[in-house]
């Protein structure tokens, strides 16, 4: 895998990666976390190269792959004392970090690791990285197959582990939780394409952006890829999304005349919007 | 020394936590060392005889009857051709035929050398060759005790063989000490490799491998941990040797448990090795039995290295598992010491020492 990119992550931040599958985050994670040796270039983690000092840098680094990769046949206590004591600390020590997550865990303190719910294996894989109190954390896709409300849960926990001064790494591929993270960094193909606060990415969207929608969506999808002026048509939850090209004439009430007049639709809507991030992401990599 | 004591004590959380794992430990020396040797026995008995008595004499009769009196034989059919016997013996009704010519006590009594006649069905060969041995000794001491009397003149040269340290030629002593290394094979060999790979599959190994765990920690630990854990197996295998088949009475507790010990190390180490260059456990389990597979059957466990081809017999010398058979062997049945096996305890130490360099250098952190 070929990674391409310059770009420092502040401490203290929550900084989110974002990309399809096989752009390489899980091996940039990978890299980051000392497991995989590159090739060319450098990379440092508090100052530390990853090749030369991985023996401090493995002290300071918490990481949570994207495979549940906890022991299942140890209990949930037993994972999480283990876990503390290959970094050589104590449970009692680092309980405050984890209190607001290990909470919901404790009914479960017994049972076998490989027979909780996703979501409880998610906190679980969490609560286990995070006990040797790390400086940085890094998680990839950690909501991956997670139920919507313990989604949420993790992203309230990950704010406010960033508000107690962590540097938190997180990957995902669900662009709506790219905006609870203080500067996302795009990937496509091992590349880096883009790393800004969510707000300024937004902000940085200079192309004319509406939602179109009409009583036969899926032939609207195909008419609107052949108007003239519209440069780039795609599907978004139950609209479509056109950008108008750059220089052209046409706008948001002649798109609508012109497919109620030449295309035949009924029930035409189409309405000028503010791009969001996941706009900003389908328009990476165009120019 | 932190580290190693919370892999150690994960080791044996996980080991008991399963409660499948810690039966097979015990089964495996206990049914290996009780029914394998009353099984796998190599003394013929019960072997079947189709008689074709074409004489039909006083005499053909007292020799079918000392054939069916030694013990050894079943009198299956009586036939009157041979073709017939052949028949019985084509249904598997018959393992030996046994055709007495026509006329044998008349030839006798004129003094005519006669010829009889043995056809043994060799498809389990060790049955054919053994029963018909058998078989041929049986009617050569009748015509010995037909001969017996009047030429006690001429007595010829008879050798009374002795079989040292075993005897009686007892097969059972001589497989016990290659079951109680099948026992050290499986529990040291299997065991440790299964461990390693399952954390591998899991995903648990990542976990480890970015922790400041020292990796020899994390190697020996395991390699600690299923070493008790042969050494327990072992010690079963060895108390039912001792007590069931009066194996070691010859003393020697210590150089078969030095030499128990120093395998195991080099059984994890072999482990070790093997799971560092699988990612899964049906190749580690694979790659595994194949090389305990010539383990076994290449250094003298079942079959003895000297009747090898000589090609093969050079490769035993690079099979760790020779040194162990021999020195088991040697201690248990003829109570050999330390002084008298120098040699196989140097090159089993050496093969440990080596195999363990290997895995701890091929085990890597880091990709």
């Amino acid at each position: 895998m070929d990674l391409e990119g310059d770009f420092t992550i502040p401490k203290g931040e929550l900084f989110g990666i974002i990309g399809p599958d096989g752009a390489g985050k899980t091996t940039l994670f990978r890299i980051l976390a000392t497991l995989l040796r590159p090739d060319e270039g450098t990379v440092t983690v508090e100052g530390m190269d990853i090749v030369r000092d991985y023996r401090t840098i493995r002290t300071v680094l918490g990481y949570m792959p994207g495979k549940f990769s906890l022991y299942s046949d140890l209990s949930v206590r037993e994972n999480l004392e283990f876990f503390a004591s290959v970094f050589g600390k104590d449970v009692k020590e680092n309980a405050g970090l984890i209190e607001n997550i290990y909470c919901r865990l404790r009914p479960f303190e017994k049972r076998k690791a490989g027979n909780l719910s996703g979501g409880m294996k998610q906190k679980l894989a969490l609560c286990c990285s995070l006990i040797h109190s790390p400086s940085v954390l890094l998680l990839d896709e950690p909501t991956t197959g997670v139920d919507p409300s313990s989604r949420r849960e993790l992203w309230e926990n990950l704010a406010e582990l960033r508000d107690k001064g962590m540097t938190i790494i997180v990957s995902t591929a669900y662009m709506d939780e790219a905006d609870r993270c203080g500067k996302v960094a795009m990937m496509k193909s091992g590349k880096f394409l883009l790393a800004a606060s969510p707000s300024d990415i937004v902000s940085g969207f200079g192309k004319r952006l509406a939602s179109v929608r009409s009583d036969d969506m899926f032939r609207l999808l195909h008419d609107l890829r052949s108007m003239e002026g519209v440069g780039k048509c795609y599907t978004f939850g139950d609209t479509h999304h056109i950008i108008l090209k750059d220089g052209t004439d046409m706008t948001e009430e002649l798109v609508g005349e012109q497919l109620v007049s030449v295309y035949g639709h009924t029930g035409v809507q189409v309405r000028r919007i503010r791009a969001s991030l996941e706009d900003c992401y389908m328009n990476l990599g165009e120019e | 020394m932190g580290a190693f004591k919370f892999l150690f004590v994960k080791e044996i959380k996980q080991f008991f936590g399963n409660p499948f794992m810690p039966v097979v430990l015990i089964l495996l020396p206990l049914l290996l060392m009780l029914v394998v040797p009353l099984a796998a026995n190599m003394e013929i008995r019960d072997v079947r005889v189709a008689i074709v008595d074409r004489d039909c004499s006083d005499m053909s009769e007292q020799l079918v009857a000392k054939i069916s009196e030694s013990g050894y034989f079943i009198l299956s059919s009586h036939e009157d051709t041979y073709a017939g016997a052949m028949d019985e013996l084509g249904k598997g009704n018959a393992d030996i035929i046994m055709e007495i010519p026509a006329g044998m006590e008349r030839s006798v009594v004129r003094g005519e050398p006669v010829e009889i006649y043995i056809a043994a069905n060799a498809v389990n060969s060790t049955k054919g060759s053994i029963g018909g041995g058998y078989l041929s000794s049986i009617v050569s001491d009748f015509s010995e005790t037909l001969a017996g009397t009047p030429v006690a003149a001429g007595a010829p040269l008879t050798v009374v063989p002795q079989f040292r340290y075993n005897p009686n030629l007892e097969y059972k002593l001589f497989m016990v000490p290659a079951l109680m290394i099948v026992v050290i094979v499986l529990v040291g060999g299997f065991f440790p490799t299964i461990s390693i790979v399952t954390e591998k599959e899991k995903g648990t190994i990542e976990q480890i491998n970015v922790s400041p765990v020292r990796k020899r920690d994390f190697i020996f630990s395991k390699v600690i941990f299923y070493g008790i854990l042969g050494i327990f197996a072992f010690t079963v295998a060895f108390l039912i040797a001792h007590f069931v088949y009066g194996l070691a009475s010859n003393g020697g507790l210590l150089e078969i448990y030095v030499s128990a010990m120093i395998f195991l190390v080099f059984m994890a180490g072999f482990g070790l090795v093997i799971s560092n260059y699988s990612d899964t456990l049906l190749q580690s389990v694979f790659m595994m039995f194949f090389f305990v597979l010539v383990f076994m059957l290449m250094s003298g466990i079942f079959t003895p290295v000297s009747s090898m081809e000589t090609w093969s017999q050079y490769v035993t010398y690079c099979l760790p598992t020779r040194y162990f058979v021999n020195i088991l062997r040697a201690v248990c049945l003829k109570g050999s010491s330390f002084a008298d096996l120098s040699f196989d305890f140097v090159m089993l130490s050496a093969f440990a020492v080596a195999i363990n360099a290997v895995a701890v250098i091929t085990y890597k952190k880091q990709s």
